[in-house]
């Protein structure tokens, strides 16, 4: 069922993960794609996945769970390594035999590097979605950005509008399967027939989808309207956040980590 | 008609979120019975119906179709079970999608690969069961109100002409009348047609005044499932599962707590008026 998929789902928790400041957590997971994209060799991953392991541990999550979030990208991870294989230079792997002559060492090589590195990059992203609400993401989002309200960018209204899209995912994951199977008990069939069938039998599902989804947006309008929102302007925080060890403890790590895989560039 | 064993259903199952929606439930619900389903909200009604017509497979344990073992058939066999028993859900107004009342009724009956004139008949069919005029057919489903789109849905399961008819709480958000309307039709066609009825409720005096037999979930299990008089026999356990018992039988039983010489089977209202007759003929004093 589509209620499965973990990519981007919020697991509640206690742990230090949990309890760091939201900016500080989005602000290093910046930095650790940046640092995915500096790793020269593999020695620089083993470097970045020593701190993915870190903050796997310290997060209370199981790997189990990521993994199967993993599962529905598989086709993309391959599908990358696929072309990196048969776009290496370099020498042929097994010279002797023939028909393996596309499967070149350098290839073989950056296959690899490219698995790794996707892999890695959705772990980091993951873990931040992970330990973090949806809530938190979007109100550190907005204060991160805040210096920009200068130059007349609509940080609010921007952060708002993502706070709410993330809120209706789940809801309108949730609509979309109970009208996946009112249809289903109609005899609907969603899984034969070429492509052009099924994306024809995907009109039963998207329709409805997309009325509820105006109607709760209604629904939603009215709500806010009659709780006198009217903007950022003026708005206080129920939150506020600051600073604390853990966030100046995993900083520190991540700048160790980044300072290590600049002097594995340089050497 | 239908059978269970030891079925079981979890949610995201091996996730934090891990949740036991059913679990070991052991029924069996013979043809032609007309069975109201009660339990509170959560307590797995919906979760456990969803597996009659192969929605969801269950975590563990087998469902009987017709003597049919529904996961270890083929795929067709499935689809089939999708006819055979008809599943409306709840609020199933939100899967209203076609251009006209007639082509979204006319869905089902499609799928199943019926002849033109077979659909149209069965069409036909369908809206006198939900009463609704024929004028609105070319209409698009949208525009109509709130209880007419209610029986438009339910009429486009009814054009399955299924064996087994489930509904999941088919009057909830209706006005009273419509309510005893739909609930009636349900009934009607259950006589007519002796076809097995599934009744998914919360109000136990809709289910006392339908059904023939009740099923009562309590988080996630199957803890009774007998006959309407046998099940309002244990009227404290249902209290203490937090269900209602119908009015009119809480005002017998507390007129037997008065000491008047009535029976405590009475959940009807028809029941009460026989009840108190006999009562007052007998000259209707309390005994001490």
């Amino acid at each position: 069922m589509i209620k499965d998929i973990t990519l981007g789902q919020y697991f509640p928790g206690e742990s230090f993960m949990h309890k760091m400041d939201p900016r500080m957590k989005l602000i290093l997971t910046l930095f650790y794609v940046v640092s995915l994209f500096l790793v020269p060799d593999f020695w620089g991953f083993a470097i970045v996945g020593a701190l993915m392991l870190l903050i796997i541990i310290f997060s209370g999550i199981s790997l189990k769970v990521v993994l199967r979030g993993l599962k529905p990208l598989m086709f993309i991870i391959l599908f990358t390594a696929f072309f990196n294989v048969l776009y290496g230079g370099g020498e042929p792997l097994f010279p002797e035999i023939g028909w393996l002559s596309w499967l070149k060492a350098e290839g073989v090589r950056n296959a690899l590097f490219m698995i790794v590195r996707i892999i890695l990059l959705i772990l980091g992203t993951s873990y931040l979605t992970y330990t973090t609400s949806p809530v938190m993401l979007t109100d550190a989002m907005e204060r991160l950005l805040r210096p920009l309200k200068a130059f007349k960018l609509p940080v609010h209204e921007l952060a708002m509008m993502m706070t709410i899209a993330l809120r209706f995912i789940p809801t309108l994951i949730d609509e979309t399967d109970k009208i996946i199977n009112a249809q289903k008990a109609r005899g609907a069939d969603f899984e034969t027939g070429n492509i052009f069938r099924r994306a024809k039998a995907l009109i039963p599902i998207l329709i409805p989808l997309l009325i509820s989804a105006f109607r709760r947006a209604e629904e939603l309008a009215d709500a806010m309207e009659c709780r006198c929102y009217h903007g950022g302007e003026g708005r206080t925080r129920y939150k506020v956040y600051s600073f604390g060890w853990r966030d100046f403890l995993a900083l520190a790590l991540m700048v160790t980590v980044i300072g290590a895989i600049i002097l594995l560039m340089i050497f | 008609m239908i059978k269970t064993e030891n079925l079981s259903h979890l949610y995201s199952e091996g996730t934090p979120f891990q949740t036991t929606a059913i679990e070991d439930i052991n029924i069996h619900i013979p043809k032609g019975d007309y069975v109201g389903v009660i339990g509170h909200t959560g307590s797995g009604k919906s979760t456990l119906i969803a597996h009659f017509n192969a929605i969801l497979k269950p975590t563990s344990g087998k469902i009987f179709i017709d003597g049919q073992d529904l996961w270890s058939a083929d795929k067709k066999t499935r689809i089939q079970t999708r006819f055979d028993v008809g599943l409306v859900f709840q609020y199933p107004e939100h899967q209203l999608f076609e251009e006209t009342v007639y082509k979204d009724i006319s869905f089902g009956p499609k799928n199943m690969g019926l002849p033109e004139y077979e659909i149209h008949k069965r069409v036909d069919k369908a809206l006198d069961f939900v009463g609704l005029d024929r004028a609105l057919l070319d209409k698009s489903p949208f525009d109509l109100s709130g209880g007419q789109k209610r029986r438009v849905a339910i009429a486009g399961v009814m054009a399955l002409e299924p064996k087994v008819l489930i509904l999941d709480e088919p009057a909830a958000g209706l006005d009273p009348r419509g309510r005893d309307e739909i609930l009636s039709r349900i009934r009607d066609y259950h006589r007519e047609t002796k076809s097995t009825v599934l009744l998914v409720s919360h109000s136990m005096e809709d289910v006392s005044r339908n059904a023939n037999s009740i099923l009562v979930m309590n988080k996630g299990r199957c803890v009774m499932h007998d006959s309407v008089p046998a099940v309002f026999e244990r009227a404290e356990d249902l209290v203490g599962m937090g269900l209602d018992v119908p009015k009119i039988t809480r005002v017998f039983i507390s007129l037997r707590e008065k000491g008047y010489p009535v029976s405590p089977n009475v959940y009807t209202v028809e029941q009460g008026k026989d009840e108190l007759m006999k009562l007052l003929r007998k000259g209707g004093e309390a005994n001490d």
